[in-house]
């Protein structure tokens, strides 16, 4: 490669970035280069990396060590927020950061709002002027004076943009814009992308759907493990290859292979036809006794809705569920009762009641066991606590200490243990392991596998593939909230997994 | 689990408010020789019998994650409803006060049920009601001091002696151990903590977070109602303007006493003894000669004090346990 010619071209460069997050290491001497007017994906599994060098590149965290160029500047390693914004690096995140009850204008001009000379006073005929003609520069279907709440999600998204785009930004990074678009608004936004490439600016996409990375990258850079493992040019780039890659395991590599265990035992759970607007369709599905199920797909395609409608968390909009045989009305206190337990997705939002203790919190599902007449017995209450704590290997071993103090993995284990002390059927867990660390996440899968031999039924939900497909023996990949395939018998990989999730199944299924 | 060791560190800081109760009694006692007498602390849990009464209920609205705002009008309103009902209408007196007491409860399940049901913040649905049970109490009473001189079976909640010792504080002392025992044993107590710590962490173990709140707004009330009673007889009028304001004193004493404005924690025991601290400076302020118009100004810098060192003793509290969980590395 031409050194000084490429220079030019080149508009972020990062070399050998590493970090490590108190312990761990998650990136590892990662390069990684974005050039003018490029479209370039950064693609990976859960846990690759990409959050982490994009939290870098924008200043949120700070590298270990490491070089990064931006526009040919050296960037320090204390590089903050506002830093970043001020090289010209806008984020568009999931959550869109407007501010609902202002229009379109006051957004895009918030905290750069134009004066009246020399008055601390905003001129807002000139505001809404400014910024109609930046919406018209750019041929958007939008007024100025709109206010954010009328507007779709895809609109909100062009506001996001245009805000980037006021803000001088020379780099746009966008994290999963389409997983709340519909299929024209994400065409629309793809427009967006185009036109801004056309402009000169540049555009990191991240996005785990594979045929949007396809259809709008120049180059993806593939991370997996904290490692790039590869950039790809325009004319190599093909989902199937990208995949491959992300996964880092061959087609024929036999040993990653997971063999389906099919049982004989009745079924525990059906399911059929069971909707709610907006969220899934027509989920038919049967769990047998001590299977462990596994539901895959992306974030967003219906996997915790139909796990919290299952749990009564939510309301259903048709459909029948029987649970052992019996017409099952979903509600908490009928799942608990008939010995569902439930561990949520986000632990600390949903999990613990960090305030309280692990008595306490393990305490609350089993007042039915621990109490007579409304009084409870604390003698029975500590009993079963330090049966959970057994169980499950809690540390520290003391009942009494607030559960917000213990480690991630250990809050996990509490928000398990609390249902194993019961009569239980069945254990959805909701992506188990996130954020937990690899000891306390191996011991959480010999505890699902120790459940299952003991006749307990599981759902996982989990977006990490290696867990997924070595914890089920049975795997549902839904898609756009409709059950895509199912995978039952015989061998799965990771890779077909992924493929289904992404919309990418071989010719002859649906 | 292995049986627990004599924690020294985590017993006082247990009982720290109890320590700074006995440290205030110490300076008090020093700075009268009248202060340290049978007489005089009787009169002392006398003076807060009313905001002790008030609080063992109130404190669930807190717990749960909300507030309370109507406890005072309540108080005031059911005073009044209790004179009409025995000297208006006529109904015999312990009728009247069961009556009263259900009006009371019925107030508080509404307050319970708008909040919830209504999604109306807790704040906005009880200072409504402040006001329009204040209105009914002026409605109801024509703005007048009505004296109550009879029936004197109910004069004698408010002005009889057990052993020498008033009756209010009998009562203040059922009530606060009654509600002491319903936060510490019971499953609704269990339930409500939760809901205030989390409510959906609650929600998803089978916690019906609505039912708990309009209970502890039912309960918030009903606590108000009877403090109304015992205010009635003890003051013998019934009056729209008694018990104005007893909402803030009421909060004081919770929010000393330990309890989190932001839920999920919470002590009975504590706001009493957040009261009887109160209790003790206006006591103290007297025993001194000190101005009236001083009174509120020094109660309200003891109370900042004392707020700041249960925070500043608390503050450690944490990194004491979190010697004991090394950090996984």
């Amino acid at each position: 490669m031409n050194e000084l010619a490429s220079d030019k071209e080149i508009l972020l460069d990062c070399r050998k970035i590493n970090k490590a997050y108190n312990g761990p290491q998650v990136l590892f001497d990662v390069d990684f280069s974005l050039k003018r007017g490029e479209i370039h994906s950064l693609v990976g599994e859960n846990g690759a990396g990409k959050s982490t060098l994009v939290k870098i590149i924008t200043g949120v965290i700070q590298r270990n060590d490491g070089e990064i160029t931006y526009n040919g500047v050296a960037v320090p390693i204390a590089h903050s927020k506002q830093d970043a914004q001020k090289l010209g690096i806008a984020v568009i995140y999931q959550e869109l950061s407007l501010i609902h009850g202002m229009t379109v204008a006051q957004n895009i001009f918030l905290t750069k709002e134009p004066m009246f000379a020399g008055l601390p006073i905003i001129d807002i005929k000139k505001m809404n002027r400014m910024a109609q003609e930046i919406i018209d520069r750019y041929g958007f279907q939008l007024r100025a004076t709109d206010i954010i709440d009328t507007l779709s999600i895809a609109q909100r998204q062009t506001v996001e943009i245009l805000k980037a785009l006021n803000s001088k930004a020379s780099l746009v990074i966008m994290d999963e814009p389409t997983s709340s678009l519909t299929s024209t608004e994400s065409a629309q936004l793809f427009e967006i992308i185009y036109r801004l490439k056309a402009d000169g600016i540049s555009v990191l996409y991240i996005s785990h759907r594979m045929e949007e990375v396809f259809h709008l990258s120049d180059r993806v850079t593939v991370l997996r493990d904290g490692y790039k493992v590869a950039v790809l040019e325009k004319d190599k780039i093909s989902p199937q290859e990208i995949i491959r890659l992300m996964i880092g395991r061959t087609l024929t590599d036999n040993e990653e292979h997971h063999r389906m265990m099919k049982k004989e035992t009745p079924f525990v759970l059906e399911v059929e036809g069971l909707s709610s607007a907006g969220k899934f369709y027509d989920i038919c599905l049967r769990l047998r006794e001590g299977e462990v199920l596994g539901l895959g797909g992306l974030v967003g395609a219906g996997r915790t809705e139909l796990v919290r409608a299952l749990f009564g968390i939510d309301p259903v909009d048709s459909g029948t569920v029987t649970f052992l045989g019996k017409p099952y009305t979903p509600s908490v206190t009928n799942a608990i009762a008939n010995g569902i337990g439930l561990v949520p997705e986000e632990r600390r939002l949903q999990g613990i009641m960090g305030l309280i203790s692990i008595a306490g919190n393990i305490g609350i599902p089993n007042l039915d066991v621990t109490s007579r007449y409304g009084f409870v017995s604390g003698a029975k209450e500590l009993e079963l606590a330090g049966k959970a704590i057994d169980l499950m290997r809690v540390k520290p071993a003391d009942a009494d200490i607030p559960v917000g103090n213990l480690s991630g993995g250990n809050q996990q284990k509490v928000v398990v243990g609390k249902w194993l002390i019961r009569d239980l059927k069945l254990l959805i867990v909701d992506e188990p392991t996130v954020g937990i660390d690899i000891g306390a996440k191996e011991e959480m899968y010999q505890t699902i596998e120790r459940l299952s031999s003991a006749g307990v039924s599981v759902i996982v939900v989990s977006s990490d593939l290696p867990e997924l497909t070595r914890l089920s023996d049975r795997i549902i990949v839904l898609r756009k909230g409709r059950i895509i395939k199912e995978f039952a018998e015989g061998v799965i990989t990771e890779e077909a997994v992924l493929r289904a999730a992404s919309g990418l199944l071989e010719g002859g299924e649906r | 689990m292995k049986a627990k060791k004599f924690d020294l560190r985590r017993l006082l800081m247990e009982m720290r408010l109890l320590l700074i109760l006995f440290a205030l009694m110490g300076v008090l006692s020093l700075l009268s020789d009248r202060f340290l007498t049978i007489g005089n602390l009787t009169n002392v849990l006398w003076s807060v019998c009313l905001i002790g009464i008030m609080s063992a209920g109130f404190i669930y609205a807190p717990i749960t994650g909300g507030i309370d705002l109507s406890v005072g009008s309540m108080a005031a309103l059911s005073g009044i409803i209790a004179n009409a009902l025995m000297n208006v209408i006529g109904v015999p007196w312990p009728l009247a006060l069961l009556l009263t007491m259900a009006i009371g409860l019925g107030i508080g399940f509404l307050n319970g049920i708008v909040t919830t049901k209504f999604h109306v913040p807790p704040f906005i649905v009880t200072m409504a009601a402040l006001t329009y049970l204040f209105g009914f109490a002026m409605l109801i009473s024509g703005g007048d001091e009505r004296s109550i001189t009879e029936p004197a079976g109910f004069l004698l909640i408010g002005t009889g002696k057990l052993f020498g010792t008033p009756l209010p504080i009998y009562i203040m002392l059922l009530t606060i151990v009654g509600s002491h025992i319903l936060l510490k044993h019971t499953a609704f107590g269990r339930r409500a903590i939760a809901v205030g710590a989390n409510e959906t962490a609650a929600k998803l173990s089978g916690v019906d977070p609505d039912k708990t709140r309009i209970i502890a707004y039912t309960l918030s009330s009903g606590t108000a109602t009877l403090a109304g009673i015992v205010m009635a007889s003890l003051t013998q009028q019934a009056y729209a303007m008694n018990a104005r304001g007893y909402e803030l004193d009421v909060i004081t004493a919770v929010v000393v006493g330990g309890t989190s404005l932001m839920g999920g924690s919470g002590s009975v025991a504590g706001a009493l003894i957040g009261a009887v601290m109160v209790g003790f400076i206006n006591n103290g302020l007297n025993l001194m000669n000190m101005p009236a118009s001083f009174h509120p100004l020094a109660t309200g810098i003891v109370i900042l004090a004392a707020l700041i060192l249960n925070q500043g003793i608390h503050l450690p509290r944490g990194s004491i346990i979190g010697k004991k969980t090394p950090k996984k590395a």
